[in-house]
């Protein structure tokens, strides 16, 4: 509808007054902050090297720096059998975690020392500012595996592998990485072999994929997981659901704990976690605005467990809720989930790129 | 150019407004003295000594660039239309670039002609505030002062399309949606999807090399096609192009593949349109729906116009106009925005 020329001319004042004071925040933005890359906070180094330390002694590694510098670790029969004696009666418990630094200040889950003379031969995680460029993109469940349904009959499979091809193609093409799927069609994968593709292709974090599924309908929202225990016990039968017929044996597992380089790959996951969390429910937000933030979390799932880089399982959405269900439904609320997902990746690999060069220079 | 007053003073520099469209593809600028060029958005430099000697320029920039790739380190610095985070070379390039669409207005990279440049570019709808800061940074010694808008704001105004309008600029590397309300239009109201031009060309290799397996094209060259044949829909002319098949010319029918890949865009877009007009308050929505406008270098898709109206009749129905002249309407808005926004304004604006 053609609008009087007093009217256009009004409204572009008034539009003119807003974009400017705009980019004045913008300017004060940025000179509040400060030009180079944050260093890292006394409290946060200290916060940081506390806690590998603590994580190296319970899981009783030896072989810290020679793991760091491996890759892949090779696994040892040595010492696992420690980690799998130290492991169980370690779970978090409150008043240890009150302790500790709070989550994104160096802290994830808490274990006891064993040894503080450790402290001095671990390495804070900040030190090893590694670039991204591979990604390994892993769709949970597949073939007999169907994960859980909508009440639309949508299966948990054929979405995460939908939103992975999505992902994938906004990776490769929108921000260069390099994608390594862990399957590409509706068949079965084990655990093992998922974690196996991702560690053999060197890929340097590890996304998988997943719908949640809650008791409670009227639950919904995201939330994603790093490698650790927990006492949640809805946590804990979550995880044995996901882990089950994993194809790994006890032996294998000791193992496998003896991979877990303490703390360092655990932080990274846990910075990846709380950055693609981050970007979900932001992005998400925008199209689902009842969506919550259900945090990042730490639970044992074993495809994070085996997986040799920072790794990370996100539960893009809950089936069991009604309107996220109708959602999940849409190809164009897919390829949001996909866009967020990107943008959380992006954004973990241009700040470890930022550390890189506080580090370089 | 004009002279501004200031304080009851003039100024002895005169004022050089500029609106530039850093696009992903190409980049446009539009300028107060009246000038408009617009360039590939390609930066390369000599790869070695002989190439130095050949091409006789320390950096060639838009179609000079991509015509001689094979002797250069060529940089195509604007990743879905922002530059590229912690790549040097890609910084340098956008620098290079924003001084050679300055040069092309007629500002001298050392001295500016004595001029004062007060410049507003134009970003992708959700540009993060980093990504802000990059333009921001690349632009410092350039300009005087500065200013940062979403693409399709700049479209908007430019059309004075400022209310119960939806924009949707179709770039190469984003798509971007914008409702304007009257205001700056707020997060809800804005949209980029990463679909876009480039994802075409992504398509449209694909499928080409499915179909044609021998056959030998670059990435370039299915820009081109796209360019020159895209559509939705049906069409009465095929597409043809010649490319090497086993070292020989040969022409092949890729009419299937484009229709495909440029149809492939539609979903996303379409879920998009409707999706944001679900969010326009009920009074207006008739309204908004009847005031879509289609800019941006790959809303040249033939067709795409009607086939998207035709999606709007499932809703009662709209009306979408494409902009002919899309590669310097982002410009040209931003300009407009340059020429308006006061002095006062602009002096909070050094950059």
């Amino acid at each position: 509808m053609p609008q009087s020329k007093a009217n256009v001319d009004r409204l572009k004042r008034r539009l003119l007054h807003d974009l400017v004071q705009q980019n004045v925040e913008l300017i004060q933005g940025r000179m509040r902050r400060p030009s180079r890359p944050r260093r890292v906070p006394y409290l946060r180094l200290a916060g940081a090297l506390v806690l590998v330390a603590l994580s190296t002694a319970l899981i009783g590694s030896t072989r810290l720096l020679s793991t760091l510098a491996a890759a892949p670790p090779p696994l040892r029969a040595l010492g696992a059998l420690q980690a799998g004696q130290a492991l169980a009666p370690n779970l978090p418990n409150p008043s240890m975690a009150a302790n500790l630094p709070p989550a994104g200040e160096g802290g994830s889950f808490s274990l006891p020392a064993r040894s503080s003379s450790l402290a001095a031969a671990t390495i804070d995680p900040a030190v090893l500012p590694l670039a991204v460029r591979k990604i390994a993109l892993d769709a949970g469940h597949g073939g007999d595996s169907l994960g859980t349904r909508t009440p639309l009959g949508v299966l948990e499979k054929d979405i995460t592998l939908d939103i992975a091809r999505r992902l994938r193609l906004l990776l490769e093409a929108g921000h260069g990485f390099e994608v390594v799927m862990t399957r590409q069609e509706d068949h079965a994968v084990s655990l093992a072999e998922r974690a196996a593709i991702a560690n053999r292709s060197g890929a340097d974090v590890f996304v998988s994929v997943h719908v949640n599924w809650i008791e409670n309908r009227t639950a919904r929202g995201v939330e994603t997981y790093f490698l650790g225990p927990t006492n949640d016990p809805f946590l804990n039968r979550l995880a044995a659901l996901e882990n089950r017929d994993s194809g790994y044996s006890m032996a294998d597992m000791r193992q496998l704990l003896d991979g877990i380089y303490a703390g360092v790959r655990q932080d990274k996951s846990r910075q990846l976690a709380e950055v693609v969390q981050g970007a979900l429910f932001r992005s998400l937000g925008r199209v689902n605005p009842g969506i919550e933030d259900r945090g990042v979390k730490s639970a044992p799932f074993i495809v994070l467990l085996s997986t040799q880089m920072p790794a990370i399982l996100a539960e893009v959405a809950c089936a069991s809720n009604a309107e996220e269900a109708r959602l999940l439904a849409k190809p164009l609320y897919r390829q949001y989930i996909a866009e967020a997902l990107a943008g959380g990746l992006r954004a973990y690999a241009s700040e470890a790129r930022g550390a890189a060069a506080a580090h370089g220079g | 150019m004009t002279r501004k007053e200031t304080n009851g003073m003039t100024e002895s520099k005169p004022v050089l407004h500029v609106g530039i469209d850093l696009g992903t593809s190409r980049s446009s600028i539009s300028a107060s003295n009246g000038q408009r060029h617009v360039v590939e958005s390609y930066v390369g430099w000599p790869l070695d000594m002989v190439a130095r000697k050949v091409l006789k320029k320390p950096v060639l920039i838009g179609k000079e660039a991509l015509d001689n790739r094979s002797m250069l380190d060529l940089h195509r610095p604007l990743e879905e239309g922002l530059i590229k985070d912690g790549s040097e070379k890609d910084e340098a390039a956008v620098r290079e670039l924003l001084w050679h669409l300055l040069s092309l207005v007629g500002v001298a990279r050392e001295t500016r002609n004595g001029m004062k440049v007060r410049a507003v570019v134009g970003v992708p709808a959700e540009a993060l505030r980093v990504n802000k800061q990059n333009v921001r940074k690349a632009m410092q010694d350039a300009v005087d002062n500065l200013m940062i808008v979403s693409e399709p704001f700049a479209v908007a105004y430019g059309l004075e399309a400022l209310l119960h309008t939806m924009i949707i600029d179709l770039g190469a590397g984003t798509t971007d949606f914008c409702v304007m309300n009257g205001r700056l239009p707020a997060d809800e109201e804005q949209r980029t999807l990463t679909q876009a031009g480039d994802w075409i060309d992504e398509q449209l290799s694909r499928l080409t090399r499915e179909r044609f397996p021998d056959a030998r094209f670059s990435i370039h060259m299915v820009r081109a096609w796209k360019e020159e044949s895209s559509f939705v829909g049906a069409t009465r002319n095929p597409v043809v192009v010649t490319v090497p098949v086993n070292g020989k010319p040969t022409s092949i029918d890729i009419t299937q593949e484009m229709r495909q890949a440029c149809e492939g865009l539609l979903p996303p877009i379409v879920e998009s349109m409707l999706d944001l007009l679900s969010r326009v308050q009920p009074d207006y929505q008739e309204k908004v729906r009847n005031n879509i406008v289609v800019s941006g270098g790959t809303g040249l898709i033939r067709g795409l116009g009607p086939r998207l109206e035709q999606e709007l009749a499932a809703v009662g129905g709209g009306k979408v106009k494409v902009v002919k002249d899309p590669v310097f309407v982002g410009s040209d808005g931003g300009l407009s925005i340059a020429l308006d926004a006061p002095d006062a304004d602009w002096e909070k604006l050094t950059s």
